[in-house]
């Protein structure tokens, strides 16, 4: 599926810009403060009615505005094109509309491709807590196997029944072996999801220890899932027993999947405590690659790809050797402050970001 | 008058807005359409409020929904004694004999197991579900609990309780994850009765 166009009218600084869109990658061009990010941040929006920079989409709507609202044009595989509308307002809030007319979530998702953004916005997925780590890796367990892709809320829907039969019962109020059921239903969420992250990292960890190589990324990078729990159903449910009165005494579960850490690592050490800004960096973007790799080798649509601002810190060697990679397949979109900086294969397709007036807010 | 118009319509209006699923505008509009409606429509839909109230109840049985002590189900001499379905709500119990597969009896726990909602296995008709399986004639439990958190928890709990006692079965796989069976087509629901398996 391919993006042909896209229309902010109007979003943050973009009061009305209309891009047109070609196949593989493209590079956005423009000045710092046109409105890049911005740009990237409005077709974020039009196919997935959030953005990837903030969770208040009121901050989306322009400064002394009353409206946000952005359309994209969207072209599957057959040429059918179909036009996908996010808004947001103060009056009437937001709207996500396919071909004019609301669609509920899954209808809006199979019109249009999967889409993963690189920005300096998203480093709190290196740096961040691991439950950022533990949603992300779940996103990818969804786009790799739909049939998976309910594990998540599963073993989520299983906690909390348990976690508030657990709070009653150190409460006082009910008998122990109320809790047996939940156990066992947690018990076999638990093993499942486990299972899944596994297999996804499994997946995973060559192709970011060659991405991470390739982008610079000096020491053996690596990435590991860390479960808190793993195991066979029967094994969890007898860890879960065992930690019953530890859990009634705290009140809540304290063992489980929803403790699990994806490691994020460079010649052994943590990047999310000791790596500078700049690995930080290259380890988030080996990670979309390595996703974009597995997807791809799955014979799953590869994802659009927005990646903001990645060439500035890479030298014109690494920067050949990334269009090589994400030449071919999928459609990317690169943004960048000068031409000298697109490497000569990803030249055939430059976008200028249109002028912004000269009172619009720097993005 | 009032700005809502005459006492009774704003009455009515209010009352209608109670209702799941109807806002204040589309109250408006029954309220209006009952108004210019002919006498006996209205009456006709006054009477089957009152009736439904006063005449329909739970089976002393199997708590279905029944217009006497006990329900058309339970009263039909024709059904299979030996076999109980059990599911959580009257709709679900509508839903299966849509299908036409089954021929056994229902037991309708009026819910499921859900901590957070404060309802546990007292709330639900369990105890009285174990009564009507050690009363003996039954060989088997069909267990068609929503294939939901909290209706797998529930299929869990009484498989459980019922070990030993009857043989247990759960509807097959082929219900979407996390649907109701309200909302399943009778093709599926009748394909997941037909295939259901055992639970030891
Ligand atoms: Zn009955």
């Amino acid at each position: 599926m391919l993006v042909t166009a896209v229309e902010a009218r109007p979003l943050r600084s973009l009061v009305d810009v209309r891009i047109e869109l070609g196949a593989g990658i493209v590079s956005l061009i423009g000045p710092n403060g046109a409105g890049k990010t911005n740009f990237l941040e409005a077709l974020y929006f039009a196919l997935t009615g959030r953005s990837f920079r903030t969770s208040d989409r009121r901050d989306l709507i322009p400064f002394g505005g009353s409206l946000a609202r952005v359309e994209a044009v969207v072209c599957d595989a057959d040429g059918v094109e179909r036009r996908l509308l996010a808004s947001v307002s103060r009056a009437e809030g937001r709207r996500h509309l396919l071909d004019g007319s609301p669609a509920d979530p899954a209808t809006l998702a199979r019109n249009r491709p999967p889409v993963v953004v690189f920005s300096p916005d998203r480093l709190a997925l290196v740096k961040g807590p691991p439950a950022e780590r533990r949603a992300h890796l779940d996103r990818f367990v969804a786009a790799r196997w739909p049939s998976r892709s309910e594990l998540r809320r599963r073993y989520g829907q299983a906690l909390a029944q348990r976690n508030a039969l657990v709070a009653q019962l150190a409460g006082g109020l009910g008998a122990a072996t109320e809790l047996d059921v939940w156990d066992a239903a947690l018990a076999e969420a638990a093993a499942a999801l486990a299972e899944a992250r596994a297999a996804a990292v499994e997946e995973l960890s060559a192709p970011f220890a060659e991405a991470a190589g390739e982008l610079g990324l000096e020491g053996r990078a690596a990435i590991e899932y860390v479960p808190r729990a793993a195991g066979s159903a029967a094994e969890i449910l007898v860890g879960l027993t065992e930690r019953r009165d530890a859990d009634l005494r705290l009140g809540r579960t304290s063992w489980g999947p929803h403790l699990d850490e994806l490691k994020i690592a460079s010649a052994g050490r943590s990047l999310r405590r000791y790596g500078s800004q700049g690995q930080q960096r290259a380890a988030l973007l080996a990670l979309l690659f390595a996703e974009r790799d597995a997807l791809l080798e799955a014979r799953r649509a590869p994802p659009l790809l927005l990646l903001d601002d990645v060439m500035s810190e890479l030298d014109p060697e690494r920067r050949e050797r990334l269009v090589e990679r994400l030449d071919g397949a999928g459609q990317v979109l690169i943004t960048t402050t000068t031409e000298e900086s697109v490497p000569g294969r990803a030249k055939r397709s430059v976008v200028r970001m249109p002028i912004a007036v000269p009172h619009a807010a720097a993005a | 008058m009032s700005a809502e118009g005459p006492a009774p319509l704003a009455r009515l209006v209010a009352e209608l807005s109670r209702l799941p699923g109807i806002g204040q505008r589309t109250a408006q509009r029954l309220a209006f359409h009952l108004l210019r409606a002919p006498d006996e429509e209205a009456a006709a839909l006054a009477a089957a409020i009152r009736d439904v109230k006063e005449k329909v109840g739970l089976c002393e049985q199997c708590f279905n929904l029944s217009e006497g002590p006990l329900c058309r189900i339970c009263a039909d001499t024709s059904r299979d004694r030996a076999t109980i379905c059990v599911a959580e709500e009257p709709a679900d119990v509508i839903a299966i004999e849509r299908t036409h597969e089954y021929r056994g009896l229902y037991h309708v726990l009026g819910g499921a197991l859900s901590p957070i909602d404060g309802v546990d296995a007292e709330d639900l008709k369990i105890a009285e579900l174990l009564r009507r399986v050690e009363g003996g004639e039954v060989r088997e439990v069909v267990l068609a609990t929503n294939p939901t958190t909290t209706g797998e928890a529930t299929a869990l709990q009484i498989a459980e309780l019922l070990r030993g006692k009857a043989a247990v079965t759960r509807l097959a796989s082929g219900l979407p994850v996390g649907a109701d069976l309200e909302h399943a087509d009778e093709v599926t629901l009748g394909k997941a009765l037909a295939g259901r398996r055992s639970l030891d």
